[in-house]
């Protein structure tokens, strides 16, 4: 069979991306390494190590809210408490602050995308592709909350969807997960879905220097250690509970003399 | 007499303003040297052979001196050319630039003399006349014979002229004005080998004893300064502080020195930058890159011998640790340092340092510890063990009082015994060594 030759026009715009891409790395001075568009780089001599430098999680600090409005605050605690409501198994998204913890991330590179190709073309790709909207994922929450408002408006007397009973979320967030849900303004419901769970469970149960999983609930409550680096003396000791208590990047009470 | 007089009342001026900038400069003191990155790479020069010819048994004695003498150390700055100088030493005085030893005829020694260089090497007087700062040993080099002094520069003569001028020095005044060098060398100099040889010593102790005090130059780190930087008399090798790294107590104590040490562990720490107790870190991770790694099993085996031979430093009392602190540390240790040293710190030998009976937790100074658990730190490689470990910086992750606990924990677990450290002792080297803010490596990502 006969491979299919690139055309012209696609080899066209294959080299342009790469030109820009690399035009790119060349004027941001502020790229480090390991970014988009960092230069590659060679060490000769000895292997590179500066004594005081960390590579330090980038955590966040303060308690506001810098990317949800007020209303979009509103419909994402709406939304999470239903994705893991509080029960007995354990606390819910609300207790563990995962509102917090996807409004930072909206706020940083995550939301803007600066991880992910955002440029054309956007054919509908198939679920093994991944991702494939023009929204960055802070523009997809952004529009799809006021898509999902918009829709609720319409259908259910003018509430926002925050106002709405348990079971009236559930069934719009199961609509949406399973793609039936319409909504206007070139928002896909199922990309969204799929990006707020994902994102809730990450919220959830990431270390608590991202700002969820406060008091490492979520850890505490499937008896994960946390960032406990190395278990080597624990390989061969089978059947025997691991005492270690959870612990976050930046540590647990007990390093202050707290339980 | 009169002249006697005024010239006794200038040095005593003289000495009382150089001990009150020190006390003034301790305070304003350094932060992290920014120091050449170790490698095996720009040692290999050392040991590059030298070709058959009417003088390559000078030559090669010239090569072999610049190994004992551990000239790379500091003349070679970070991403400088080996024997160029150009490093900043820290001194409790300012910043001292290491000068140019290579052969460049304008910037180096390509020009100098025989006498000039013996001058330098004996007497610290530069090529120009001028006095040389004793960050230069030769306080331990006017150990060394004629015929030592002629086979080095002979030797650096034939190295690749480096056309670069190291900066000019940092240093406060007095200690800025050459000439008060004069008053300093006024002061007791090292001891001389073969001045105190005990009974029944052997050959190799004598040669040990010729290393260390000589061309090995091990006391200008590892013997206590007092308030002039000279050497405190009566405590030869009982440790002192440079670069805000502790040089550990290289006697006979078994908390504090080497103790507890066998002649083939310090043998093989000198030769590989390892063994079962310890690591070599810091500015003894460059000793052991470019001086001890470098020389014949005999000549460390000698300094083993000798070091074996200083008799323990007197023990101090230590203050109990406080129970509350212990608990916190032990938390502190269970989480972030048993990866590496695992749990009850008994380590990987010749990899990650045991903590138990180890004598560089034990310093009666925790500098070292603190330093080491802040700022991370380096083995020197070697060309047997080429890879340099690494413990990672600690001082984005534990507050002081956390590096303060766990350090009180480290120094009095497992058969461990030191003073207990305060949350005040950690802020002030955290500060010293600029590590108030996190400094983050050039690959961390999104902040």
């Amino acid at each position: 069979m006969d491979k299919p030759v690139p055309g012209r026009r696609h080899f066209l715009i294959s080299t342009a991306v790469v030109a820009g891409t690399g035009l790119a790395g060349a004027i941001g001075a502020t790229v480090r390494d390991g970014e988009l568009g960092a230069p590659p780089r060679t060490y000769k001599g000895g292997v590179p190590w500066t004594e005081g430098q960390a590579d330090s999680p980038p955590g966040v600090s303060g308690q506001d809210f810098k990317f949800f409005t007020p209303a979009e605050r509103a419909f994402i605690e709406a939304a999470v408490s239903r994705l893991i409501p509080n029960d007995e198994v354990g606390p819910g998204a609300i207790e563990a602050n995962v509102p917090f913890f996807l409004d930072r991330q909206l706020a940083g590179p995550f939301g803007r995308g600066d991880h992910y190709y955002l440029g054309g073309p956007w054919p509908k790709g198939t679920p093994e592709q991944g991702y494939q909207s023009r929204f960055s994922p802070a523009q997809l929450y952004r529009a799809a909350i006021a898509a999902i408002d918009k829709y609720t408006h319409a259908n259910f007397n003018g509430a926002d969807f925050a106002k709405l009973s348990d079971d009236d979320r559930d069934k719009l967030l199961k609509s949406m997960e399973s793609g039936s849900l319409q909504l206007e303004d070139g928002v896909d419901a199922k990309t969204f879905f799929a990006m707020l769970l994902q994102n809730t469970k990450e919220g959830y149960f990431s270390d608590p220097i991202y700002g969820g999983n406060k008091d490492m609930a979520a850890w505490k409550m499937i008896g994960f250690p946390g960032a406990h680096y190395d278990y080597r003396e624990w390989v061969t000791r089978h059947g025997e509970p691991v005492p270690f208590p959870p612990v976050s990047f930046k540590g647990r009470p007990g390093w202050n003399g707290e339980s | 007499m009169r002249m006697l007089l005024r010239v006794v009342g200038v040095l005593i001026v003289l000495s009382l303003i150089a001990g009150a900038y020190f006390a003034w400069s301790l305070s304003h003191a350094v932060a992290l040297p920014a120091g050449p990155v170790t490698s095996v790479a720009a040692a290999k020069i050392l040991l590059e052979p030298i070709a058959d010819g009417p003088n390559a048994a000078q030559l090669r004695q010239g090569q072999y001196l610049a190994r004992l003498g551990d000239c790379l150390s500091c003349h070679l700055r970070a991403d400088g050319e080996p024997f160029a100088g150009g490093l900043g030493l820290n001194t409790p005085f300012g910043v001292i630039y290491t000068s140019n030893i290579s052969s460049d005829p304008d910037h180096g020694i390509g020009k100098w003399t025989p006498d000039q260089f013996y001058r330098a090497m004996h007497d610290g007087i530069g090529g120009g006349g001028q006095h040389l700062y004793p960050a230069f040993p030769y306080p331990w080099f006017r150990n060394l014979s004629r015929q030592d002094d002629d086979a080095l520069l002979a030797y650096l003569k034939t190295t690749t002229p480096v056309a670069y001028q190291p900066p000019d020095n940092k240093l406060v005044f007095p200690m800025n004005v050459r000439a008060a060098v004069a008053v300093w060398n006024l002061l007791p100099l090292p001891p001389q080998p073969g001045k105190q040889t005990p009974q029944g010593a052997t050959a190799e102790w004598s040669r040990g004893e010729a290393l260390v005090l000589g061309p090995g130059h091990c006391s200008q780190c590892h013997t206590p300064r007092n308030l002039f930087g000279a050497d405190k008399q009566g405590e030869a090798f009982q440790g002192g502080l440079l670069d805000n790294f502790v040089s550990p107590d290289l006697t006979g104590n078994e908390r504090t020195g080497l103790g507890r040490w066998t002649v083939d562990d310090i043998t093989e720490y000198l030769h590989t930058g390892r063994n079962a107790r310890a690591a070599a870190g810091g500015p003894m991770g460059d000793v052991v890159t470019y001086s001890t790694s470098l020389m014949t099993d005999e000549d460390r085996h000698a300094i083993a011998v000798y070091l074996k031979s200083l008799s323990a430093s007197t023990d101090v009392d230590v203050t109990a640790a406080d129970p509350a602190s212990m608990k916190r540390g032990a938390a502190v240790f269970s989480d972030a340092c048993t990866a590496c040293h695992l749990e009850n710190a008994v380590g990987q030998p010749t990899l990650f340092p045991p903590l138990g009976d180890n004598a560089v937790a034990q310093q009666n100074d925790p500098t070292g510890v603190l330093h080491i658990i802040l700022a991370g730190v380096r083995v020197g490689p070697s060309p047997t063990r080429p890879s340099p470990l690494t413990m990672p910086s600690f001082a984005w992750k534990l507050t002081d009082q956390q590096v303060a606990d766990v350090s009180t924990y480290i120094r009095n677990s497992w058969g461990n015994r030191a003073s207990p450290v305060t949350a005040a002792d950690v802020a002030k080297l955290r500060s010293t060594l600029q590590l108030d803010e996190v400094r983050l490596t050039d690959n961390s990502g999104d902040h």
